[in-house]
């Protein structure tokens, strides 16, 4: 059985993250084909959300074929992801390379910045399809998703007048 | 059940003959099956609103209609905790539940009522007046899902507990939602805490409706927007809707509702009209942000649709 | 979008009406009092009825016919005296129960639930107000009725017993006994009940509302005793300057009556018997008698029940006030929605 956990700062759309981490489960075999996932009901008793949300990301992942809801019973796991076993010879390679980067003297971070270079470079940046995104911010920081931080009016507020000319 | 929960039409009303309005022209549709966020500062006519919904109080003009009939018909179907959740002092938190089977005999959840009480830990037999706030307040909440509502209007109901419990009840309450389709309207004057679990908002400022609808659909409908100005005058604030003399014509024909200019900087929250200029610098405003430009621009036009505005690309 | 999955919910089913369950739930330790009150009232009364009315008027007798006769008797002055006593505590006691029942309404019935949002709390809990205001006046006037009734009932044939056979027993109109000899202390009490509602209702404060309350059975007792009087025709008697004035009952207007038969109003000199300088008085005024407007005994039931009726009207307009109020303040059932005015 997966269970959710929403991160609200990560600036992600709550469904999408629902969808990712089904997809995750789906990949690390945590979730079977013939799986029932867990009612909306459970979804949001355990994480407060909005019913809908959770409505709205077992929609998703049914248009992408991965699940199918069978009414009056639940949603239920139809096929797997392309799982990555641990003993691929994929991974072997990077454990390799990863070794042969140690060697060469960088750290993390550096590690970090090479590997996003050449996923970004290979691999479609995920589109958020409701654009909540700050397009602003992706053309001028390419590092990572805005940040927005949930605090309350007042904050908002005091933090609005210290950046005048910020428009995010 | 039908489908709309909510209804207002121009409802206002006003205490005493010579008091002043406490909510004024208020028109707004909330659909069934929705968590709606009613949201504004403290003296901004929520109360007086959920509390029209609720019967209480008759309205001094306009209407409003709860699950398709007046308030006093659906008192039955509809559950209401008030801000400062009222319950009989001398009585145990078990004598409690029973005066709310009384007072509901047929409709009467006690497993419900009883499952909310024992997950605070509450003894039963102690007195109301022994128990604390967040303890009152779930005590509330258990008379009013006890009695299988349709329609949930609830005052301010976390501010008195922690976020545990915050987090429990609300969990409850969307299971609530999930499960029976009920509809919930919570008030509040902090925005983030509903942010997740509200997909309908209903904004109430100076006793008026600024903005009512699905959260995805209003956030939608409006653009932050920077653009360079030619202007070096410092222009007011204010978000003259068509851009007349006093608001800043390159904002014109869109509708604006905060807008500000710093050196030759134009930056401005709007509902578009049409499409946007390229060269200008586009963002989606957050919840948050929206609330806040409507309620520091009470002369702004205030979007109330029954469909969602097209969200101009 | 709306759920998915809507479990078939029971809130389909509408239940009957609440009854009055809920009612004594919650004014449970009032019940328990008010039966106590009237349990332990009529035991008094009861004693007084029997034994203390007996003893009393044995030792009555006993002084009567031999202390004043014969000059040497043994009679019990204690029974005398707590005949006495425990008839102004009980009848006292009766007295101030209208006033006790005000103060409860306003404060404990309805202002403080008014005051602190639990009447709103029924109202949204599927007690619609008017039911709530309705039941809330009508099991207690049950319950007042009944109780108060009862020691009326008790008090008048305890009175009665002693009537006649005991020296110093009130008399029939002296003023406390006149009410609680009858059902006009009932109606007070209904008052005080019907009070406490509108208090409630129109200042939704605990205290203001006990005032109220306190006030509304103060003043209509007080209306009550200007009024009875004239509530029933009376009777007038002329008796000679010489004997001064006779009347036995409950007085309405006395003075002198001259030659032509007009009443005028009384110099205060007395009878000519005890002063015979007034006679000049009275010459010059033409007196002929004196006159005395009064309601003997048998007049007691019809002015019980006239003045009874005056005070449950009293009573009844109060308790509709506090309906119309109500209705004014919370949402009524219409069929379409209202276009109520400013």
């Amino acid at each position: 059985m997966v269970e959710y956990r929403i991160d609200r700062h990560s600036g992600v759309a709550t469904y999408v993250q629902i969808v990712q981490q089904t997809k995750q489960a789906l990949r690390l075999g945590v979730l079977q084909a013939g799986d029932k996932l867990p009612t909306a009901r459970e979804v949001v008793e355990a994480t407060a959300i909005n019913p809908n949300t959770v409505l709205k990301a077992y929609r998703e992942l049914e248009r992408d074929g991965l699940v199918e809801a069978r009414r009056g019973v639940g949603t239920f796991v139809r096929r797997g992801l392309n799982t990555t076993p641990a003993d691929s010879p994929l991974r072997a390679e990077l454990d390799a390379w990863a070794v042969r980067a140690r060697e060469a003297a960088l750290d993390r971070d550096d590690v970090a910045a090479l590997f996003t270079a050449v996923l970004d470079e290979h691999f479609a940046v995920p589109e958020d399809p409701d654009g909540r995104t700050d397009r602003f911010s992706r053309t001028d920081r390419p590092d990572g998703p805005v940040r927005h931080s949930r605090t309350d009016m007042q904050d908002r507020h005091d933090r609005h007048d210290l950046n005048p000319g910020d428009p995010s | 059940m039908t489908d709309t929960a909510m209804a207002a039409t121009a409802l206002g009303k006003r205490f005493g003959r010579r008091g002043g309005w406490a909510l004024r022209d208020c028109t707004f549709r909330l659909p069934a099956g929705r968590v709606c966020a009613v949201v504004g500062p403290n003296g901004a006519g929520k109360s007086t609103l959920l509390a029209l919904a609720a019967g209480l109080l008759a309205p001094s003009e306009g209407r409003v209609t709860v699950l398709g009939t007046d308030p006093a018909s659906a008192r039955a179907r509809v559950g209401y905790v008030a801000q400062d959740k009222p319950l009989y002092p001398q009585l145990s938190v078990a004598e409690t539940l029973r005066v709310g089977a009384d007072l509901n005999p047929g409709r009467w959840d006690a497993e419900t009522a009883e499952r909310i009480v024992s997950a605070g830990d509450l003894d039963p037999r102690k007195k109301i007046r022994a128990l604390s706030g967040g303890q009152r307040t779930r005590v509330a909440l258990a008379l009013a899902l006890g009695k299988r509502p349709e329609l949930l209007l609830l005052d301010e109901p976390m501010a008195d507990l922690d976020p545990l419990a915050r987090h429990e009840l609300m969990g409850t309450l969307m299971a609530r939602a999930a499960q029976y389709g009920t509809t919930i309207v919570m008030s509040s004057h902090v925005v983030a805490e509903l942010e997740d679990s509200c997909d309908h908002l209903l904004l109430v400022g100076g006793g008026r409706v600024r903005l009512a609808g699905e959260i995805d659909d209003l956030l939608a409908a409006h653009t932050r927007v920077s653009t360079a100005t030619g202007s070096t005058v410092p222009t007011p604030m204010d978000g003259s809707p068509d851009g007349a003399p006093g608001g800043l014509p390159e904002l014109a024909p869109h509708t604006v509702v905060e807008s500000r200019v710093t050196g030759r900087q134009l930056t401005a929250l709007v509902r578009p009209a049409g499409p946007l200029p390229d060269d200008w610098r586009t963002s989606a405003p957050s919840l948050e942000e929206l609330v806040l430009a409507y309620l520091r621009n009470p002369q702004a036009a205030p979007l109330t649709p029954a469909e969602p505005e097209e969200a101009a690309v | 979008m709306t759920a998915l999955a809507l479990s078939p919910d029971a809130s389909k089913t509408t239940g009957h009406a609440p009854g009055a369950g809920w009612l004594f739930r919650l004014h449970r330790p009032a019940l328990y009092v008010w039966i106590a009150v009237v349990a332990v009232l009529a035991a008094g009364l009861v004693w007084l009825w029997g034994p203390l009315t007996d003893s009393s008027a044995a030792a009555w007798r006993e002084y009567n016919e031999f202390c004043i006769k014969r000059g040497s008797c043994h009679y019990d002055p204690d029974a005398i005296v707590r005949y006495k006593d425990v008839y102004g505590y009980t009848t006292g006691a009766l007295t101030a129960l209208p006033f006790v029942v005000a103060a409860w309404a306003g404060a404990a019935l309805f202002g403080r639930e008014l005051e602190h949002g639990t009447a709103q709390l029924a109202w949204t809990q599927g007690l619609s107000p008017a039911r709530w205001l309705a039941t809330k006046l009508i099991v207690p006037t049950i319950l007042v009725t009944a109780g108060t009734g009862l020691l009326v009932t008790l008090h008048r044939l305890m009175w009665s017993a002693g009537d006649g056979r005991i020296d110093t027993a009130k008399s029939w109109y002296d003023n406390l006994t006149l009410h609680t000899n009858g059902p006009t202390t009932v109606a007070f009490a209904l008052t005080g009940l019907a009070g406490g509602a509108l208090g409630g209702v129109l200042l939704r404060r605990t205290m203001p509302a006990l005032t109220f309350a306190l006030t509304g059975v103060a003043a209509t007792r007080f209306l009550a005793d200007q009024l009875m009087p004239h509530l029933w025709p009376a009777v007038t008697r002329v008796t000679s300057l010489d004997d001064g004035y006779r009347s036995a009952g409950l007085g309405v207007d006395s003075g002198l009556v001259t030659a032509t038969g007009a009443h005028i109003a009384d110099p205060g000199c007395g009878p000519t018997s005890v002063s015979s300088t007034c006679k000049t008085v009275y010459d010059g005024l033409d007196a002929t008698g004196f006159y005395t407007t009064y309601h003997p005994e048998s007049h007691y039931w019809p002015l019980q029940l006239t003045t009874t009726a005056l005070v449950v009207a009293v009573a009844t307009a109060l308790a509709v006030a506090a309906f119309v109020l109500l209705e004014r303040a919370t949402a009524t059932p219409t069929r379409g929605g209202t276009e109520a005015s400013v």
